[in-house]
């Protein structure tokens, strides 16, 4: 297990140099050249300098802040190693990632790393509210349509379910939008407190439980039809097993067959989203968080692209790219756990 | 049973026939017979007789898919949706992507601006219009609205005509951007709709406004000599009387007519109209446009098209001018001689003035939004000017004795306020987005492009998913490892942000439209192929084992050979179920990139930014035709991809029998 969990981080941290190094080679297609910027605000507040003396100032100025922020070369490989702190600087000092610094945002004039938590922390919130009640609604729900397949009850969920699998989550928010914040006005539209308003305490929490309500809301619509669909097929899947004619044929009480039996097989097929998902939380929804002004990851996301702050865009595909891979990771333990049959300890 | 082949139409037909009526209808109409019907199953001792029951499996897999009612309609709805969003932009010669149009702006789907009242369209004395709605007043004084008469989102209706105005006799009308004003036969004075810019009643936030000219006081109290009325028209935000004697009322918004103070008081005045952004008039000279202003309308030619301008008393060359009447960019002179002149800017699309027969001339000439349309002295009209929404092709008509033209309509009226005909705008199916454009058609348009984005990202999805779940599956070995790891990293790639990051590389690469439009196709199908290698490869895996792969290894057949040409044709079916599932995702991905900003850009349409507006709460309810007929066309679309991916996979799926 040991050796199997090892050999899959070792891969795992190829894959994780091999995706950010396409990533930085991408960024670095994009038009942005910090020392440049740099040195020619400055070369602006210097006065009374001849045209001369400024051309060579700035090339001067140039190369410094080029030295400086590390883009003294063309050659992406260092600029990478550099990014990663595994090669040194012009001064020979290590500046990247494993010496914790992971970049200055300029939209928000701090250190990304000081920014970043406050946004995976809201993001992560609703995330996991979100998470829970899409599988405490659809898991139960899929479990009856399958057992009862194609009654009423089936065929009505189907169609809704339907509906809503094909429906982009965008549409469903704008409803939501329109229906309870237009129409019905129980719910502020965007934002994450009432601006102006300095409420502590206990009115503050409530202020704010007021604005994510909504998100939460529509988060959790917006994933209940795809779940349920695939909890309903993988158990249906389930249900036509071998195992679960034994079962009934040895008078198992429907309850048992159902839940201990049936249940337990089909959710091998439904670990990755159900994991995959837990794991989402911390991405944040981009989507819901760009329509509802909520200060998350995936708006951080989208501002950072925006505007193009290029440390920050590059910190959160670090982490997403770091997510992907660990959740693949997890998943895979799952299955060994949900499926004994899986043996991971080759 | 043998059966002759018949051509696809007719098949296409039959399957139509039974869909909607039946098989029985089907043998009927098409004299065949199908080979079991319920009827003819043969019972041998009380259970159904097998041995005729036995159909080849594609046939069996169509029959059971043609038991799906709601499948076949949904294969009949996309069928439906793929023809409407390829063939008909061909028919749609009028519109291009970046068109737009203000005084068209956020109107609610009507198609009513032409529809004259019952009551009018016999007995018209005057049409007047300048923008959604029109204003018309019978010859026993009595005024109808008609076409979109809400203004904006203020809540405000033109349709709303003051008791007051019903009750009294009409003698003249007219209509602007967004207000009416009446004058009564008695000279009353009447206004209503918008006075937000004093257009029609000078209240006291007016008359402090020193951007706004508020009404004469003569005009407000009644004390025009309704006889001696010449001229009653209105601009944007603006109105203006004219008297016989050359006296002109003028007032309103003196922002959006910037010479407006130019014609304040003037008393020598023998036409008056208004382009978009200036006041013009005629003054007794009848040589010049009258403008207040320097070195506008100083040249005129006689046809719109070339550049055949000259400078107007050279154009002119001795005659007089008649009558001034402005579109909004152009103004057309009626000339003493019954020839027309034209100074200003036209459009692109425009009509050319026409030939007129030999002795004809125009006596009256009246004016749109872009087109103008005239009436000649042996009862003729005929349109010219602007004709996007194709305003100016006039019908044949003859024994029209007045002519009146609305924004984009036009209307032929006989001596006895008959209407002959009318030819412009109808309306808008869909109503109009933000920028004045017809929604209806950027849904065909935009179709047109997320359909086609879905359809060639999932083609490059199969083409390497499969090409590379088939080697992967067959060779086995280092070979499938490598393949499936490369998969694999494919798989873990975070699609929305690495997609964000691609597109916005692609927005700041110098890319013509419709080279980004390839590369979002290229990158969704780069994303998105690990999906089919795997299914591929599980499946070769199973088939690999299979007798006539065996056999045909025993044959010496080469492996690639027998990967593609052997197994693929067996697997056709489950990737033809994904197929159909993936390109419903690809189309929401699409739409969901373009609605954040980051897929298909505007002027382009998609169906999702067509409605990204839609993210703003009050857009939304205020405007909500501007996503209502996009979201639930796009929702049909994907609900009946779905549907015919999901039937597919039930019934080429052997083990699930119809347990109903």
């Amino acid at each position: 297990m040991a050796r199997y969990i090892a050999k899959r981080l070792v891969y795992m941290m190829l894959v994780f140099f091999l995706l950010t190094f396409i990533l930085f080679v991408l960024y670095h297609l994009m038009p942005a050249n910090r020392a440049y910027t740099d040195a020619r605000t400055e070369i602006q507040t210097m006065k009374r300098l001849s045209e001369e003396e400024k051309a060579t100032k700035f090339d001067e100025l140039y190369l410094k802040y080029q030295r400086l922020y590390g883009t003294d070369t063309d050659n992406n490989v260092i600029l990478y190693l550099r990014w990663l702190g595994l090669y040194p600087f012009y001064d020979g000092h290590y500046s990247g990632i494993f010496q914790g610094d992971f970049g200055f945002s300029y939209d928000y004039n701090l250190p990304v790393i000081d920014v970043v938590p406050v946004h995976m922390r809201n993001s992560f919130l609703i995330g996991i509210i979100t998470e829970i009640a899409v599988l405490g609604i659809t898991i139960p729900l899929g479990i009856k349509c399958a057992v009862k397949k194609n009654s009423r009850f089936d065929r009505f969920t189907q169609f809704f379910t339907l509906i809503g699998f094909s429906t982009p989550s965008f549409i469903i928010y704008i409803v939501f939008i329109v229906f309870f914040c237009s129409i019905l006005g129980w719910f502020p539209v965007s934002g994450m407190k009432t601006p102006g308003a300095n409420y502590t305490g206990w009115r503050e929490a409530l202020d704010v439980l007021h604005h994510v309500t909504l998100p939460t809301i529509c988060l959790t619509f917006g994933s209940l039809a795809s779940i349920t669909r695939i909890t309903r097929a993988s158990m249906i899947d389930a249900l036509n097993l071998d195992c679960i004619r034994t079962a009934r044929a040895k008078g198992l009480s429907e309850k048992v067959v159902i839940y201990s039996h049936a249940w337990r097989n089909a959710l091998i097929p439904m670990v990755s989203i159900i994991v995959g998902g837990f794991f989402g939380t911390i991405s944040g929804a981009m989507i819901l968080e760009q329509m509802f002004g909520f200060k998350g990851m995936g708006l951080l996301f989208l501002n950072a692209m925006r505007n193009a702050d290029y440390d920050m865009i590059m910190f959160l595909e670090v982490i997403y790219t770091f997510l992907g891979l660990f959740s693949n990771l997890v998943i895979d333990l799952c299955y060994g756990i949900v499926d004994p049959r899986v043996r991971i300890s080759k | 049973m043998e059966k002759k082949k018949e051509n696809v139409f007719r098949k296409l037909a039959r399957w139509f026939v039974r869909w909607i009526f039946g098989v029985k209808f089907e043998e009927k109409w098409f004299g065949i017979r199908h080979g079991v019907t319920e009827k003819e199953i043969k019972f041998k001792d009380g259970v159904p007789d097998d041995s005729e029951l036995i159909v080849s499996p594609g046939r069996q897999i169509l029959n059971r898919f043609l038991e799906r009612k709601f499948a076949v309609f949904s294969v009949f709805v996309v069928l439906v949706m793929f023809v409407v969003v390829f063939i008909a932009p061909h028919f749609m010669t009028k519109y291009y992507d970046a068109f737009t149009e203000t005084t068209q702006k956020d109107l609610p789907p009507a198609l009513d601006l032409m529809s004259v009242p019952g009551e009018l369209a016999g007995n018209i004395k005057m049409i007047d219009s300048y923008s959604s709605f029109s204003v018309g007043l019978s010859n026993d004084g009595k005024v109808y609205v008609w076409g979109i008469g809400n203004i904006g989102a203020t809540g405000i209706t033109v349709k709303d005509i003051p008791e007051e105005v019903k009750n009294a006799k009409i003698a003249y009308v007219a209509a602007g951007q967004d207000h009416i004003i009446a004058i009564g036969e008695d000279g009353k004075y009447y206004g209503w709709g918008s006075n937000r810019f004093g257009q029609f009643e000078a209240t006291d936030a007016v008359r402090e406004n020193p951007n706004l000219e508020p009404v004469p006081d003569v005009v407000a109290n009644g004390e025009l000599d309704v006889s001696h009325i010449k001229k009653i028209t209105c601009g944007y935000q603006a109105s203006a009387i004219l008297m016989d004697d050359g006296t002109l009322y003028i007032w309103g918004n003196k922002q959006t007519y910037a010479n407006l103070d130019k014609f304040i008081g003037r008393t020598n005045m023998l036409d008056v109209d208004f382009t978009l952004n200036y006041v013009v008039g005629l003054d007794e000279k009848q040589t010049s446009v009258y403008t207040g202003t320097k070195g506008l309308y100083t040249k005129a030619s006689a046809t719109i098209g070339g550049n055949n301008s000259v400078k107007m008393s050279e154009f002119l060359n001795g005659r007089k001018i008649n009558e001034v009447r402005a579109t909004s960019t152009s103004i057309c002179l009626l000339l003493d001689d019954g020839m027309i002149g034209l100074t200003g800017d036209f459009q692109s699309d425009v009509q050319e003035v026409p030939e007129l027969e030999e002795g004809e001339r125009f006596i009256d000439i009246e004016a749109g939004t872009y087109h103008y349309s005239g009436l000649t002295n042996l009862g003729h009209v005929y349109s010219f000017g602007g004709d996007h929404y194709r305003q100016a092709e006039a019908p044949r008509v003859s024994g029209a004795a007045k002519l009146f033209a609305g924004a984009f309509q036009s209307y032929a009226v006989d001596a006895n306020g008959k209407l002959l005909d009318k030819w412009g705008l109808k309306g808008y199916l869909f109503g109009t987005d933000d920028r004045g454009a017809n929604i209806a058609e950027r849904v065909v348009a935009g179709g047109r492009i997320t359909m086609t984005v879905g359809a060639v990202a999932v083609i490059i999805e199969i083409i390497i998913g499969v090409s590379i779940g088939l080697i992967a599956g067959f060779a086995g070995g280092w070979v499938d490892i490598f393949l499936m790891r490369v998969a694999e990293v494919f798989s873990s790639i975070p699609l929305y942000p690495f997609m964000l990051i691609l597109s916005s590389l692609l927005s700041r690469a110098s890319l013509s439209t419709d080279q980004r439009l390839y590369m979002i196709m290229v990158i969704l199908g780069i994303l998105g192929w690990p999906g089919f290698a795997y299914i591929t490869r599980a499946q070769v895996l199973v088939a690999r084992e299979s007798e006539y792969v065996t056999a045909a290894q025993a044959m010496g057949v080469k492996s690639m050979r027998i990967a593609f040409k052997h197994i693929l044709p067996n697997i056709v079916s489950v990737i033809l179920v994904n197929m159909t599932l993936s390109f419903a995702a690809s189309m929401q991905t699409e739409t969901s990139l373009s609605f954040l900003g980051f897929g298909v850009n505007y002027p382009q349409p998609s169906w999702g930014n067509m409605l990204s507006r839609a993210s703003n709460a009050v857009a939304a309810i205020n405007f909500w035709w501007q996503w209502v007929f996009t979201s639930a066309i796009l929702i049909m679309t994907t609900v009946c991809i779905n549907t015919i991916g999901d039937t597919l996979r039930d019934v080429m799926d052997p083990k699930s029998t119809n347990d109903k």
